[in-house]
C-alpha cells in the first residue's frame, strides 16, 4: 500500500478496537499471575479438597507451552497450507486442484478429536503428536479458504493484470495474494481457534498444557481444577480470536470495494 | 463442493492429451509406502507394542508382486487418461479394496502364533497409507467421471459391507476385532447414545435457532447482542466450556433436589448437553438467519404485489427459498456435534469418546481405534445424508 | 501495423477462429464487429498473446510475436477491457501507473504521466487520484481503464468492447472522447464490439465476423453501400442502412454554392451529417436547407433531390471501383 492509500472516503480505523483483545490479554495475564490470590474463593468452591490451586506445574508454564504447541504448527500449517493453496492454482499445479478442494473441504468433517486420538498410534504420546495433529487438521481451513480466496479473484481482474504485462509472480504477488488476503486470514483465524481447543485436548495424551488442570480435575474430581484450566483457555481462546477480528476488520475495511 | 465447479472442464485443456499426473503420483505413493512402511505388526497381547512386518514377510513375495502390479497398472492406465481408462482404475481400486482384508488374513495365518489367543495382529502404517490414498484416487476417479455424489457413499458400503464379513468370519486375531469383540454391547451401547446425544442437541438447536433467527428478524437490536453473544461461546474451546459447566451443575445437582431428581449433576449428560446445545446455535441461528434473509427482494414483493398474505409469504416463499441454507446450517451443525460429543466422554456424557479416552488412558491403541474411527465413519455419514437432502431440496433441482 | 495471415484458434475439437487474414495500418482504427461468440474477442486477445493461435502468423511491426516475449510484447500494447479489470485494492492514480511501473520509470516521471493522463480524460487530479474503483461511476471507471491503457504510450490499444457497460449517454460520451483523443494521438486501435453504430462512429476499417469467420471488410462506408450477404446487411440496420450511411457523410460534401433562387428558411452548419439534414427536411417540412458556415453566413444549399441522387452516384461508382 502506498501512505496515502487510506486517504479519501476510507476512513481511518479508531485504535479503541484494540481494546478488547489487549483487554483479555490483560485479563488473562492477571488471572496467571493472581491465581493463588483466588484461593479462597476456589476454597468455597471445593471445601473438602487438600488442595485448591493446581500446583503441578506453573501457571505461566502452562500457558507457555499451550502457545509454543499452537504456533509452532500455526506457523507450519501457515507457511504449507498458502504455499499448497498458491500451487494448485498454478498453472502447472491446476491437476491437483480438485482433488485437493475436494480434500480440504471433507477434511473439515474429520471431528479434530478422532484426529488427534489417530495420531497417538502412529506417533506415540507426548508433545510431538499433538502438534503434527494440530498441523494435519488446522491445515485444511488454510488450504481452503486460500483456494477460495484465489479463485474468487474476479478473472477479469487476473486477466487484466497479465494483459498489462505482469509477471504470472507479479500477477500472484500484487493481485491475487492481497485481494485474497482477506479470506486467507479468515481461514488461519479458524485454524487457530480449533488448534487451541484441540490442543487442550493434548493433556489427555501426555502433552501438558492449559488442559492439564481440566483433566487432572476431572479425574480428581476437583472442580477447583477445572475452573482454573477452563478459564485460563477461554480468557487465550478470546484474546487470540479478538485479535484475529480486529485485524480482519480491517483488512477487509481497507479492501470494502466488495 | 462449489470451488470444484467451478474449474474449466478437462475439455478446454490445451493438449487434449495429456497424462493424469493426480492418479500417476497416488499411484507411486502407495507403491513406495507399501514397500517402505510397515504393512502389520503382530504383538502377544494388548498392551505389548508389536513387531512390525514389511510387506515380504506379512503376505510373501506373490502376494507382494500382486500388489505392486495392480499399482503400476493404474499408473499405466493413467497416463494415457480415457473414460474408458477411468472406468478400468475404478475396477482396480474396487479390487485392491477387496483384497485388502484377504492380505490380513493371510498375514495372520502366517505370523500369529495360533497357540497364544491373546496374539494380535495390528494394522501397520503402510495399510492405513494405502487405504487413504485409494479414497484419494477415488475422489478424483468420482470427478473425472463426472459421478453424482451417491457413487462413492455405494461403493465404500459395498465394500464395507465386504470387510465387516471378513473381520466377523475370519479376522478374529485382528486387534481392532478383538477389542470389538471383548466389548461389543458396550460399543452398541456408546454407538447409540452417541447418535442420540448428537440428534438431541441438533434438534433442539435447530428448534431453538429458527425461534431465535425469528426474532432477530423481528428485534434488531437482539440480533447483535445474540450473535455476539453465541460467537463468544463458540470461541470458548470446547474442553474449557465443558469444565465451566461442571462446576455449576454439580453445585445445583447437589443443593437442588428438585434438579438432582431430574438427573442433574455435575458429571453426566447435564453440561454434555447444554455445552452441545450452546456450540450448535451459533452455527444453525446464523445459516437460519442468512437464510431468511438471503431471499431477493424482488420475489417477495411479486408475491405481495401478486397478492399473498404475511404468512403465505413467509410459508410459501421465503421459508422454501431459504430451506437448502437452513440445511446447511444444520450439516454443519451435525458434523461438528458429532465431534464435540466426543469430547463430552471426558465429563461422562458417554459415547464414543469413552473410548478414546479410556484406551489413551490404558495406552491401548487398538481401543482409540475403536473409538475414534466410528466417529469419523458417523461424521462423513452425517456430512453425505445431509448434504444429499439439501441438494435435492434445492429448488430447481441441484446446482 | 498489426498483420494476421491465416490465424486460427482451436479449443479440442471447437474452432473458436478460423483462417482469419486482416492488417491493420499504422494509426488507424479497425473494429471487429459480431454476434457474442463470433470469435471477436479471442481475435483480440491472441494479438497480445492471452490466448496462443493455433496456426497462421500473427505479425507485429514485421515481428512475428511469437518472438516478443509475451510479458514484454504485452507492456507495449494498451488494453481496455469492458469491466475496466481495475484493481479494486490501489486507487486511481496507482491503478493508472501500473505499466509504468512495470517498466521501472522513475517515480517522479510516473507521477507526471498520471497527472497529464488523468487531465486528458477529464479526471480533475486533486478529486480522483486517491479514489478506489468502487467509488467511480461506470463512465468514470473507463476512463480510468483508458488512461491505464495509454499510461505507457503503446502505439497499438486493444479494445474488448470497452463502452458495453455503459449507459447510452454516458457510451456516445465517451466515444466522442475516444475518437477527439485518437484524432490526436494516431495510435493503430483494434477494438471489439456488438454495436454497429459504434463501430460505425469510430472505425476506419470495419470487419465483419461471423462463427468465427470474416464476413467482410472495409471502410464503414463501402460495407454500408455494399453488404456482402444479408446477415451483414442485418447488422448494418436493413431498411436504415440509408440513414446509416447518411450519418457517415458531411453536409458540405452535398452542398451546392448558393442558387439564384430565395435561400431556404431552415440552416444548418456545414460539418453537420447528412442524417441530420435529413433530419431536419422532415421536421421543418421543406426539402431545401440553407448551409451556413461558423459565423452563421450562408455559404451554399442542400437540396433532397441532389442527396438522393448523389447516393446513387456513391453506389454506381463503387461497383465500377
Amino acid at each position: 500500500m502506498t501512505p496515502n492509500a487510506n486517504v479519501g472516503s476510507v476512513t481511518n480505523v479508531p485504535n479503541t478496537q484494540w481494546l478488547l483483545p489487549f483487554g483479555w490479554a490483560l485479563l488473562l495475564l492477571i488471572s496467571i499471575m493472581g491465581m493463588p490470590l483466588l484461593e479462597s474463593v476456589f476454597r468455597w468452591v471445593e471445601p473438602d479438597a487438600r488442595q485448591v490451586i493446581y500446583s503441578r506445574a506453573a501457571f505461566y508454564e502452562l500457558l507457555g507451552r499451550h502457545v509454543l504447541v499452537v504456533g509452532v504448527a500455526a506457523v507450519v500449517t501457515i507457511t504449507a497450507g498458502v504455499l499448497a493453496g498458491i500451487a494448485v492454482t498454478r498453472e502447472r499445479g491446476r491437476d491437483f486442484l480438485p482433488l485437493v478442494g475436494q480434500l480440504a473441504s471433507l477434511g473439515q468433517t474429520f471431528p479434530p478429536v478422532a484426529v488427534l486420538a489417530l495420531a497417538v498410534p502412529v506417533l506415540g504420546f507426548g508433545t510431538l503428536p499433538i502438534i503434527v495433529a494440530l498441523m494435519l487438521y488446522g491445515l485444511l481451513p488454510i488450504v481452503r479458504n486460500t483456494l477460495a480466496g484465489i479463485n474468487d479473484v474476479d478473472a477479469t481482474i487476473k486477466e487484466a493484470a497479465q494483459a498489462m504485462g505482469m509477471t504470472p509472480w507479479q500477477v500472484l504477488r500484487h493481485v491475487e495474494l492481497p485481494l485474497a488476503a482477506p479470506v486467507i486470514l479468515a481461514g488461519v483465524r479458524t485454524s487457530v481457534t480449533i488448534n487451541i481447543a484441540t490442543a487442550a485436548l493434548g493433556a489427555t495424551v501426555g502433552a501438558s498444557n492449559l488442559g492439564d488442570p481440566i483433566i487432572a480435575g476431572i479425574v480428581n474430581g476437583n472442580m477447583a481444577y477445572v475452573l482454573q484450566g477452563a478459564l485460563l483457555i477461554a480468557l487465550l481462546a478470546l484474546s487470540v480470536d479478538s485479535a484475529f477480528n480486529v485485524y480482519q476488520q480491517r483488512l477487509r475495511r481497507r479492501l470494502s470495494a466488495f | 463442493m462449489s470451488l470444484i465447479d467451478a474449474l474449466p472442464s478437462p475439455a478446454l485443456r490445451r493438449r487434449s492429451w495429456h497424462p493424469n499426473s493426480v492418479l500417476l503420483c497416488l499411484s507411486g505413493v502407495m507403491l513406495a509406502s507399501a514397500w517402505l512402511f510397515s504393512l502389520v505388526s503382530v504383538a502377544p497381547n494388548r498392551i505389548v507394542t508389536g513387531t512390525s512386518f514389511g510387506i515380504v514377510d506379512a503376505i510373501g513375495w506373490p502376494g507382494a508382486a500382486l500388489i505392486s502390479m495392480l499399482f503400476m497398472a493404474i499408473a499405466a492406465l493413467a497416463t494415457v487418461p480415457s473414460q474408458g481408462h477411468y472406468r478400468a482404475i475404478l475396477g482396480i481400486i474396487m479390487l485392491t479394496l477387496l483384497l485388502m482384508p484377504f492380505g490380513l488374513m493371510v498375514a495372520g495365518h502366517w505370523l500369529v502364533d495360533a497357540s497364544m489367543p491373546q496374539a494380535r495382529l495390528g494394522i501397520g502404517a503402510a495399510y492405513w497409507t494405502v487405504l487413504f490414498v485409494l479414497l484419494l484416487c477415488l475422489v478424483e476417479l468420482r470427478l473425472r467421471l463426472g459421478l453424482s455424489r451417491w457413487w462413492p457413499t455405494l461403493i465404500l458400503s459395498a465394500i464395507g459391507a465386504v470387510w465387516w464379513g471378513c473381520a466377523a468370519l475370519w479376522l478374529g486375531n485382528l486387534a481392532l476385532v478383538q477389542e470389538f469383540q471383548a466389548r461389543d454391547t458396550q460399543f452398541y451401547q456408546a454407538v447409540k447414545q452417541h447418535i442420540a446425544l448428537v440428534s438431541i442437541a441438533v434438534g433442539v438447536s435447530v428448534v431453538l435457532g429458527l425461534l431465535l433467527a425469528m426474532l432477530m428478524r423481528r428485534y434488531q437490536r437482539l440480533q447483535k447482542v445474540a450473535f455476539a453473544l453465541l460467537n463468544f461461546l463458540q470461541t470458548i474451546p470446547s474442553l474449557a466450556l465443558f469444565g465451566l459447566l461442571l462446576a455449576p451443575l454439580a453445585w445445583l445437582g447437589a443443593n437442588v433436589p428438585m434438579l438432582a431428581a431430574l438427573g442433574i449433576s455435575g458429571i453426566g449428560n447435564a453440561p454434555a448437553l447444554i455445552a452441545l446445545i450452546a456450540y450448535s446455535l451459533l452455527p444453525m441461528v446464523r445459516n437460519t438467519y442468512i437464510a431468511l434473509e438471503e431471499v431477493s427482494v424482488e420475489t417477495l414483493q411479486a408475491a405481495k404485489a401478486m397478492g399473498m398474505r404475511t404468512g403465505q409469504r413467509f410459508w410459501q416463499v421465503r421459508f422454501p427459498l431459504a430451506l437448502p441454507v437452513l440445511l446447511e446450517g444444520v450439516r454443519i451443525t451435525a458434523v461438528q456435534a458429532v465431534g464435540l460429543t466426543a469430547v463430552a466422554a471426558l465429563i461422562g456424557a458417554g459415547g464414543l469418546g469413552t473410548f478414546i479416552f479410556q484406551g489413551l488412558g490404558q495406552a491401548a491403541m487398538d481401543m482409540v481405534l475403536l473409538g475414534a474411527l466410528p466417529i469419523l465413519i458417523l461424521a462423513l455419514m452425517v456430512d453425505a445424508g445431509l448434504g444429499a437432502l439439501a441438494d435435492a431440496l434445492r429448488p430447481g433441482g441441484q446446482e | 501495423m498489426i498483420e494476421l495471415s491465416h490465424v486460427s484458434k482451436r479449443f479440442g475439437d471447437e474452432t473458436a477462429v478460423d483462417d482469419i487474414t486482416l492488417r491493420v495500418a499504422k494509426g488507424k482504427f479497425c473494429a471487429l464487429v459480431g454476434t457474442s461468440g463470433c470469435g471477436k474477442s479471442t481475435t483480440l486477445r491472441m494479438i497480445n498473446r492471452l490466448i496462443e493461435h493455433s496456426s497462421g502468423d500473427i505479425i507485429l511491426d514485421g515481428q512475428s510475436i511469437e518472438q516478443y516475449d509475451p510479458v514484454k510484447l504485452r507492456r507495449r500494447i494498451g488494453y481496455v477491457i469492458q469491466s475496466t479489470g481495475l484493481f479494486p485494492h490501489w486507487n486511481v492514480a496507482r491503478n493508472i501507473g501500473l505499466v509504468p511501473r512495470l517498466l521501472k520509470w522513475p517515480a517522479t516521471e510516473i507521477t507526471a504521466r498520471v497527472e497529464e493522463l488523468m487531465g486528458v480524460l477529464g479526471l480533475p487530479v486533486g478529486e480522483f487520484a486517491h479514489k478506489y474503483p468502487h467509488q467511480l461511476s461506470g463512465g468514470q471507471a473507463q476512463r480510468v481503464g483508458v488512461a491505464r491503457a495509454l499510461a505507457a504510450d503503446p502505439d497499438i490499444l486493444l479494445m474488448d468492447e470497452p463502452f458495453g457497460a455503459l449507459d447510452p449517454i454516458t457510451r456516445e460520451k465517451l466515444q466522442d472522447e475516444l475518437a477527439k483523443l485518437q484524432s490526436r494521438l494516431h495510435k493503430t486501435v483494434v477494438f471489439v464490439t456488438h454495436d454497429m453504430d459504434e463501430a460505425l462512429r469510430l472505425a476506419d476499417h470495419l470487419v465483419v465476423m461471423r462463427d468465427g469467420r470474416i464476413v467482410q471488410q472495409g471502410s464503414p462506408l463501402a460495407l454500408l453501400q455494399q453488404p456482402a450477404d444479408p446477415f451483414v446487411d442485418s447488422l448494418l440496420g436493413g431498411l436504415e442502412r440509408g440513414l446509416k450511411q447518411a450519418a457517415l457523410t458531411r453536409v458540405k460534401d452535398h452542398m451546392t454554392s448558393l442558387g439564384p433562387t430565395l435561400p431556404a428558411q431552415s440552416r444548418i452548419p456545414t460539418d453537420f451529417s447528412l442524417r441530420q439534414a435529413l433530419s431536419m427536411m422532415l421536421r421543418d417540412h421543406c426539402d431545401r436547407l440553407t448551409v451556413v458556415d461558423q459565423n452563421d453566413m450562408p455559404i451554399g444549399e442542400l437540396s433532397l433531390r441532389r442527396i438522393v441522387k448523389e447516393a446513387q452516384l456513391d453506389k454506381v461508382s463503387q461497383r465500377d471501383a
